[in-house]
């Protein structure tokens, strides 16, 4: 997975590509760090590029709800499509973290 | 971090006396304080066996057998493949010290004997040695724990000899496949008998796999005892789960699950899903998937779960798999993906329509990489017709 990140006032856009996987877990530090910008309220992560997602991957995303949640930041996860949506339909991620449809 | 070489037992062999004595000293200077000698290669080869040396100082020519000598034949064992021999060169001999090391020797030092080096070289060759066994031995207690943390896991699922009793006692065909990608998994399965005319099928996939998800694995099963299946549609006890492994899951930490009670008198199978790959039902000859959405284990409390009923009369079947089945790859082959399962189970009915298992999977791993990168569970339930 490769992600490109965007920063506006209030809100963080992470535009993830290629396949988040197992392999990824290194990267999540990364992605945590991104939530103690001063001042975050949004944190984006756009899906468009996303091919794939595992179960280590939806561990992330809760994972990264959980930080967000602490830091009163809201995670909205956008642009689901293909394999992605269709794996974090059926773990029904949509009841633990906000999906843009 | 200075590694203590206090018990490190060294030989010399030297036909020299005052060499003897004048490299013991240097090496008992060291703190290196079991030390033995000997004369020649003859009595040298005798010591290694009987004083067990981590380190053995060599020299190079002495009557009855030389250094070489001593050194090529201990070599030829493999016990003492890799024990640390130091030869006595004469400084500027090339030639020599080439013979020292193509006769099997660690490192050389030059004679004469310069005391600082002499310590040096030896306790270079003494630490090496010291790692190398703490490593060997550290990877053969990982690899007997691991081996022992198998059968334990192996333990949990149901043992071939009970499955043959359900399967007779409800007239079902049952198959089921277990496998780990490395020693330990993160899949459980298995199969609870309720009452005279129901059945409970359970399937739980904890993400990732390894030891922390064979953990979860042992979490799981001491729960499943605290939750009695009997008297609680299937939706309920999910829920129950769900809330018991929240509270000992980490956050990101999760499982997948499926469980369903087979109800013979109303040919009904009521089931909950937590997210698990769509089973395969099978009735009057046509597959299709089954849906089996529902939010993963551990992942809130306040997770809800739906009961969804179908009926499943005699003839009809059920398979169940882990998500390894769909998402594994080969070189040349793409993951056969949720929707290629119908597919993949009919080809393997058309050559074995009883027990499709067996078929099923040599089609997989004909088109699979190895070893898998997840966790393969798989199970075949059929009701005999």
């Amino acid at each position: 997975m490769n992600f490109q990140v965007h920063r506006s006032s209030e809100t963080i856009e992470v535009l993830l590509s290629g396949r988040l996987e197992f392999t990824d877990h290194d990267s999540l530090p990364d992605l945590v760090d991104l939530l103690n910008n001063e001042g975050t309220r949004r944190f984006i992560l756009d899906m468009d590029g996303l091919t794939f997602i595992d179960s280590a991957g939806i561990g992330m995303l809760l994972i990264l709800q959980d930080e967000a949640e602490q830091r009163n930041i809201k995670l909205i996860l956008r642009k689901l499509q293909g394999d992605v949506l269709r794996s974090i339909d059926l773990a029904r991620i949509g009841e633990v973290v906000a999906i843009e449809r | 971090m200075p590694i203590s070489l206090a018990a490190s037992r060294v030989l010399i062999v030297d036909d020299n006396e005052f060499n003897r004595k004048s490299l013991a000293l240097m090496i008992r200077r060291a703190g290196l304080t079991q030390i033995e000698v000997a004369e020649n290669g003859v009595e040298g080869l005798r010591k290694v066996e009987s004083f067990r040396p981590d380190l053995v100082l060599l020299d190079v020519s002495m009557p009855v057998m030389d250094g070489l000598e001593m050194c090529r034949r201990l070599r030829e064992r493999l016990t003492h493949e890799e024990l640390p021999i130091l030869f006595q060169t004469a400084l500027d001999s090339d030639e020599e010290q080439v013979r020292c090391f193509e006769a099997g020797g660690s490192d050389f030092i030059s004679k004469p004997i310069k005391p600082g080096e002499c310590v040096a070289r030896v306790r270079h060759q003494l630490e090496k040695r010291k790692l190398f066994t703490d490593l060997a031995n550290f990877r053969a207690r990982v690899e007997r724990e691991l081996k022992h943390a198998k059968a334990m896991q192996l333990s949990l699922l149901p043992e071939p000899r009970e499955l043959e009793a359900v399967a007779e006692r409800y007239e079902l065909v049952l198959d089921a496949h277990f496998e780990t990608s490395s020693e330990l998994g993160g899949d459980f399965w298995n199969v609870y008998p309720l009452d005279s005319h129901r059945v409970a099928f359970l399937m739980v996939d904890f993400a990732g796999h390894g030891i922390t998800a064979a953990i979860n694995t042992f979490r799981l099963h001491t729960l499943i005892d605290r939750f009695p299946m009997q008297h609680v549609p299937p939706s309920e006890w999910l829920a129950g789960l769900n809330q018991a492994l929240k509270e000992v899951l980490p956050v990101g930490q999760f499982a997948t699950a499926f469980f369903g009670i087979l109800d013979l008198h109303t040919d009904t199978l009521t089931y909950a899903s937590a997210g698990a790959p769509n089973p395969v039902v099978g009735i009057a000859g046509e597959l299709r998937l089954l849906d089996s959405a529902g939010l993963v284990l551990g992942a809130s409390r306040r997770a809800v779960y739906a009961d969804r009923s179908l009926r499943l009369p005699r003839g009809s079947c059920l398979f169940l798999y882990s998500d390894a089945l769909i998402e594994c790859s080969g070189p040349d082959n793409e993951p056969i993906g949720q929707d290629g399962v119908p597919g993949l189970l009919r080809g393997a009915m058309a050559a074995n329509r009883a027990r499709p298992l067996g078929p099923l999977l040599e089609r997989f791993y004909a088109r699979t990489s190895l070893p898998l990168r997840d966790d393969l569970t798989a199970v075949w339930i059929a009701r005999r017709a």
